[in-house]
């Protein structure tokens, strides 16, 4: 078990919260480098390095391509590079910079079943955790049924026309199988769902234990406030300049 | 006798808390809209940027939250099984129109599906819900929730007035939707993101940029060229698939019989 495991699900969201609004007020360039290099330490801890520069350039990347485009070649009715324009870009692409990364470790140091269960526990509807635990688990086995259609297209030896036609060919040879089958079985589940009396009008039992201790539901709330104060701090003195 | 074999009870007080939710998310809504369009902040990145793009992404995301709590509790136990269906299409069709080089996203099919079939609450939670989960793969759509539900309530509101009985009028009713859905989405690109975070969209917001546009009035405009052409082609692709459907399965749920959405085939028997 990592150490992140040792942790709860939203005590890393509300610090990840907390990280993430406090940086975007402060606006400087030097508190977001050293939040990424931060996340990436962290990553880097728990093994999850290379995926985390992975998701992120794929994100990152074309957002700081568009940003250049839209602030450092062209603004206010002219075309060419400025310095205030390249900065801008600059500003504004590490600010999605930091959303993205902190985001993205969040979502790999997290385990997914951790977070339903902990949505589950918590004072959410009960059809929220079982929401996020469908799609969570649906996603792969579609993906799975998807790439079997597929595979059985290509047996039948089916041709594509080219061009628009073509397209809308092969949605409907992949597409209509793969709706028709999971509609098929989500409308077979629900009077299962219901008959187990779904939703429960009072809390179930559940056998997975998320740790959880005074400290950390502590962090949770300075965090929470931080999320909302910090943010607030750093940004009134600008606003009273500017009212 | 197990309190699960007994009818739910809806007190008066519950549906008056659920509609005060609602109308809580469609006002912040409104008002961060149309205090942004008409303030027009220019400071992107100073203190006042700052401020503007942290209450935008706030307000738009509180807005999603406040409209999925309002209809969540109501969902049915059909329509729940069904949502995670639709998310798994989102993203599943979403990227097969990618491999195959379409320029559209394509990636709402699911959300339009579940308007279509479970009324406009349903597709609204689909599309903020699916937001959500979208978000732990590609944190900045966080705050295009507001968005989302948005498709999914015009999407069931659409198919509620008729517009899946004939099959030409499911894309007009997915351009309006898509005009509507830009227009919205427009002012998270602008202030929170300082335009669009893809290279063909951002080349396209420079382009108009470099016209004279304002900032907001560039998004909107590439907004308004992507959005309603994509959601003409969804909301058609979503009203064929529904037509692919064995009756009794489209008959199971009760939004369908109830509005009539596919006409003849669907209403109930007299």
């Amino acid at each position: 078990m990592d150490r992140f495991q040792r942790l709860h699900p939203f005590t890393v969201l509300a610090v990840a919260a907390a990280v993430v609004t406090t940086t975007t007020a402060a606006g400087r360039w030097w508190l977001s480098c050293t939040v990424l290099a931060c996340a990436l330490i962290v990553a880097w801890s728990v093994g999850k390095s290379v995926k985390l520069v992975g998701l992120s350039s794929a994100i990152v990347l074309p957002t700081f391509a568009s940003q250049l485009m839209i602030h450092g070649l062209a603004s206010n009715g002219k075309f060419g590079l400025t310095q205030v324009g390249l900065q801008t870009a600059a500003e504004l692409g590490l600010r999605t910079a930091v959303l993205v990364v902190v985001g993205l470790l969040c979502a790999l140091i997290v385990d997914r079943h951790q977070l339903v269960a902990a949505i589950d526990l918590s004072k959410a509807p009960a059809q929220l955790g079982y929401l996020v635990a469908a799609t969570l688990l649906l996603i792969p086995q579609l993906a799975d049924r998807q790439r079997a259609i597929s595979e059985a297209q290509m047996l039948r030896q089916v041709k594509f026309r080219r061009g628009p036609r073509g397209w809308f060919q092969k949605i409907r040879l992949q597409a209509v199988p793969l709706v028709l089958s999971t509609l098929e079985e989500s409308a077979n589940r629900a009077p299962h769902l219901a008959a187990r009396g779904f939703p429960a009008a009072q809390s179930v039992t559940r056998l997975r234990e998320i740790p959880d201790s005074k400290a950390q539901r502590g962090i949770r709330r300075v965090s929470g406030l931080c999320a909302l104060l910090l943010p607030a701090l750093l940004l009134v003195p600008n606003w009273m300049d500017f009212a | 006798m197990s309190p699960n074999l007994l009818l739910a009870d809806e007190s008066t007080g519950s549906k008056l808390r659920r509609n005060l939710l609602a109308v809580a998310g469609t006002l912040l809504l409104m008002t961060t809209y149309t205090v942004l369009v008409i303030t027009q902040p220019t400071d992107l990145t100073g203190g006042l940027g700052q401020g503007v793009a942290l209450a935008t992404f706030a307000a738009y995301l509180l807005s999603a939250l406040l409209l999925l709590a309002a209809v969540l509790r109501d969902l049915p136990v059909s329509t729940l099984t069904l949502i995670p269906v639709a998310l798994g299409l989102n993203i599943l069709l979403g990227q097969f129109v990618g491999s195959v080089m379409v320029p559209l996203y394509l990636d709402s099919i699911g959300t339009v599906l579940v308007g279509f079939l479970a009324g406009r609450r349903a597709g609204a939670a689909t599309g903020v819900l699916g937001t959500l989960i979208w978000s732990l793969f590609a944190p900045t759509v966080l705050p295009f929730a507001a968005g989302a539900a948005l498709i999914g309530f015009l999407a069931g509101t659409a198919a509620r007035f008729g517009a899946v009985r004939r099959v030409y009028l499911a894309p007009i009713a997915g351009l309006v939707s898509g005009v509507l859905v830009g227009t919205i989405s427009a002012p998270v690109a602008a202030f929170v993101f300082g335009g669009t975070s893809g290279v063909g969209t951002g080349a396209v917001v420079a382009a108009f940029r470099s016209m004279g546009d304002s900032l907001l009035s560039a998004v909107t405009k590439q907004a308004l060229i992507s959005d309603p052409g994509d959601k003409a082609i969804v909301f058609l692709i979503a009203a064929m698939l529904v037509y692919a459907l064995p009756s009794r399965m489209y008959q199971s749920y009760e939004f369908v019989r109830r509005y009539r959405v596919l006409g003849n085939l669907s209403g109930e028997r007299d």
